[in-house]
């Protein structure tokens, strides 16, 4: 296992070679130019030849790189154009507002995602069956953004202490109040922030979930030693979740893998609408401002964190079916 | 164990429902903001929603009233005199800075130079190209001394708010700056918040309410629904023209309109075949149906379009040529043209704006009547910029023009031959000469106002543009804020909220 964790982590060197070039020549080859953007409908010729020079953009594009690559690989991801912010320190100071809304988004769609499954399952073509799978379906069909304004308009606006936007403390930091000073008020706060976009997020994902796993059991619940379990007499609760269950979350396990990476850079639309400061925003504003250094150090973090998680996916099969092994 | 579980998460759901509710805080005012400042330094910034947040914070000399007329600021007075060669300011006294130091005529000085250093990464330096030499007399009067005369260079001046030699050159300026203006920056948090604190030293008085605070919300529907929440307490600018009937009828708040700076209009690439002629110019300028377009696309925000300059103006000129939408009339046009009845294809380009997109679409519709086919390309904007300011590769796009605060930015960079944003390649020797003699004449005279007044028809007449409709700025805000009026240009919005009173 140790082996196969460095054999991965090292092919994760082209990768991001590979990955940065690719993103280098995309955004400086497609149209727009930040330079005319940073300076808007007002700039002359003349403003915009300086700030060009300032800016570096005169020199040719594999220079351009190789300074960038340069500095990079030194962990200097230099400057936002249109912010004169270290691309860093803008990236830090977002990727915890994200990481937590993928966390309960996730937290949330598997909670109750993986049992509506296994109730879907074990009760096939019951009512029951039935309500979950038109539930799963509408929550597949309801974009999350769209979600997220119905339930700001007709929750939020209703009930008084859900805001309409922003972000609270963590609620990470809200649980150690809770048990350093017994103060349930941080955990509050951070909780009545994310509950609507987490619920807007987190839909999708649970009906998805749902769908997988009650497919999977399904197909599981057919096979042979299934069969034999419950020829060897074992109770019904061991036969599903020891022996049915535990198999049938793989393929649920890869699919929340990657929807966390997803999460991770394509909430952006949900975040929008909930003004959540996070990554996501971040870098689809620095797109559309042709702004740089943010396109290149955002869209590598989250290739790296991409990576990350399909590698712990893996490791995670191996927990899940201890046939699985990685020498 | 079960009952157990139940009556923990009905503790904690009661708890939830019984949180204490966010108390109503006067002390504090709450401005919802559609977009964050990229930094808080005036000589590099360009956006709106920075100038949003460092007039409050930072000081021009002068500063545009939401009658568009100059206001005192830092200067008490200013004149112009040496047959307008020479402009001279009177600085206030007894002005401060918010880390003690003294406002004098040094900090004026090094604001402009610093912005006309060729090295400087300043955004609008041709703006203050015309500055030659800036002669300090004493500690509170200062003398511009101009290349040529540009009578208009005091509007482009009231955008500039001064920046102190003594710590402008800070590297984390941008980020945390000094100003004179009655707050100061205490926290900001990116995309979320800039939370702002009174200067009780301000010279213009301690502000009525100690607190302001900035949030950014950049979706408008999410920032109309916190807004009537009572979540911010004001805001302007991205109000949905089909949200506007149902707040005006509203009784719990207020809805403010006045004629912004800005317009809309339609492009024509003159270089192009046949757009050369200026009868099809006119033809496709009948074909607006800018009344249904106010109406329907906008809700009846905006007015229909006349000419470039706005009609708050008092350089406006009614009296122009007037394209009303006939199509009978736009083909008989394109019948004197000999065009009648021909194959004419167009390519219109706008960006992706739900409003711009609409009304392209109505054109093309209308062209179709006229005989006239048009495709409609919809561009991100980056790429639709570098479009019409870097190619020539275009018959028609659909644009706006803001802040169009004097008849010389209305005109001259888009009409002159060389014109920086003469994307037209409009050309017309009487026009340019007006356009010249424009800045050399006074302008609260007479005379400048004929200069322009002709310039206006001259420019109506050669039809460039088809103007659409003149904007409209609207601005939101609770009753038991005081104080607040809609501003026509967004980013002078927020330049008096010391004098806001809040009782909620």
């Amino acid at each position: 296992m140790f082996k196969f964790t460095v054999r991965r982590m090292l092919q994760l060197v082209p990768v991001i070679v590979g990955i940065s070039i690719l993103v280098f020549l995309l955004v400086h080859l497609a149209p727009g130019d930040p330079i005319r953007l940073l300076l808007g409908e007002e700039a002359t010729p003349e403003d915009y030849e300086r700030l060009q020079r300032i800016y570096g953009f005169d020199r040719p594009l594999y220079v351009q790189y190789f300074s960038w690559a340069g500095n990079a690989i030194r962990g200097d991801f230099g400057v936002s154009i249109r912010q004169g912010v270290p691309v860093t320190a803008l990236i830090y100071s977002r990727l915890p507002a994200t990481m937590e809304l993928a966390f309960f988004s996730v937290l949330f769609a598997v909670t109750f995602g993986v049992p509506l499954g296994v109730l879907a399952a074990i009760k096939r073509g019951s009512p029951i069956d039935l309500s979950s799978m038109v539930l799963a379906l509408l929550g597949v069909s309801m974009p999350g953004f769209w979600l997220g304004l119905v339930l700001l308009t007709y929750v939020a606006l209703n009930v008084g202490w859900l805001p309409m936007f922003g972000r609270g403390g963590s609620v990470f930091y809200g649980i150690g109040q809770l048990f350093t000073t017994f103060s349930t008020e941080a955990l509050f706060d951070g909780f009545r922030y994310i509950l609507l976009p987490a619920l807007s997020i987190g839909t999708a994902m649970m009906a998805i979930i749902t769908r997988l796993t009650r497919s999977s059991l399904l197909e599981i619940m057919g096979k042979d030693y299934i069969r034999t379990a419950r020829a060897k007499g074992l109770g019904e609760r061991v036969v599903v979740f020891k022996h049915g269950l535990r198999n049938a979350l793989l393929p649920v396990v890869t699919i929340v893998g990657i929807q966390f990476g997803v999460m991770l850079g394509g909430a952006v639309i949900t975040e929008t609408v909930f003004a959540w400061p996070g990554v996501g925003r971040l870098i689809v504003n620095a797109i559309s401002q042709r702004d740089f250094p943010i396109i290149q150090a955002g869209v590598l973090m989250l290739a790296v964190i991409f990576t990350l998680v399909n590698l712990i996916v893996d490791l995670s099969y191996a927990l899940l079916n201890p046939r699985i092994r990685y020498d | 164990m079960r009952q157990k579980v139940l009556v923990v998460l009905l503790t904690l759901a009661l708890v939830l429902v019984l949180a204490p509710l966010g108390l109503a805080d006067n002390d504090t005012l709450i401005i919802g903001s559609g977009a964050e400042a990229p930094g808080l330094d005036p000589r590099v910034e360009v956006d709106i929603p920075a100038f949003e947040r460092i007039n409050l914070i930072l000081e021009p000399l002068i500063v545009f009233n939401t009658q568009m007329e100059l206001e005192a600021r830092l200067a008490v007075d200013w004149e112009l005199t040496n047959d307008n060669y020479t402009i001279t300011f009177w600085l206030r006294e007894g002005v401060t800075w918010h880390d003690g130091e003294p406002f004098t005529a040094e900090d004026v000085k090094y604001t402009f130079e610093w912005v006309l250093d060729p090295d400087s990464d300043a955004a609008n330096a041709s703006l203050y190209a015309d500055i030659e030499e800036i002669e300090i007399e004493d500690d509170h009067t200062v003398h511009f001394h101009l290349s040529s005369p540009n009578v208009f260079l005091l509007n482009n001046m009231a955008r500039m708010n001064i920046t102190p030699a003594h710590a402008g050159n800070r590297e984390d300026f941008r980020q945390n700056p000094v100003g004179t203006g009655p707050y100061m920056l205490d926290n900001w948090v990116r995309d979320d918040r800039m939370e702002l604190v009174a200067f009780n030293d301000y010279w213009g008085g301690e502000p009525n309410i100690p607190n302001v605070v900035f949030r950014t919300i950049p979706e408008n529907p999410t920032r109309l629904l916190a807004f009537e929440a009572g979540e911010i307490d004001v805001y302007q600018g991205g109000v949905v023209p089909r949200e506007i009937e149902r707040l005006e009828a509203d009784p719990n708040l207020i809805v403010q309109r006045t004629p912004s700076t800005g317009y809309a209009y339609l492009g024509m690439n003159t270089l192009s075949e046949p757009l050369n002629d200026v009868r099809v110019r006119h033809a496709l300028s009948h074909a607006i149906n800018r009344e249904g377009i106010v109406q329907r696309v906008l809700n009846g925000i905006g007015t229909t379009g006349v000419g470039p300059v706005p009609a708050a103006l008092p350089w406006y000129n009614d009296d122009v040529p007037r394209y009303d939408y006939d199509i009978e009339r736009a083909r008989e046009l394109l019948d004197e043209a000999g065009l009648l009845g021909q194959d004419i294809t167009l390519d219109l380009y706008t960006n992706e704006n739900l409003e711009r997109i609409r009304i392209a679409e109505i054109l093309q519709f209308e062209a179709a009547r006229v005989g006239i086919d048009i495709n409609v390309h919809i561009e991100e904007w980056g790429a639709f910029l570098d479009r019409i300011l870097g190619s020539e590769d275009y018959d028609l796009y659909i644009l706006g023009w803001s802040g169009q605060l004097d008849p010389d930015r209305a005109m001259y960079r888009q009409f002159h031959t060389e014109g920086s944003f003469n994307d037209t390649y409009i050309s017309d020797p009487r026009l340019d000469e007006l356009l010249e003699k424009g800045l050399t004449v006074p302008p609260d005279s007479q005379e400048s106002i004929e200069i322009y007044r002709e310039a206006q028809e001259i420019v109506v007449e050669l039809a460039p543009y088809g103007f659409i409709n003149f904007q409209e700025e609207v601005g939101l805000v609770h009753p038991y804020i005081e104080g607040y009026e809609v501003h026509p240009y967004p980013a002078n919005s927020w330049q008096n909220a010391h004098l806001f009173t809040k009782n909620k």
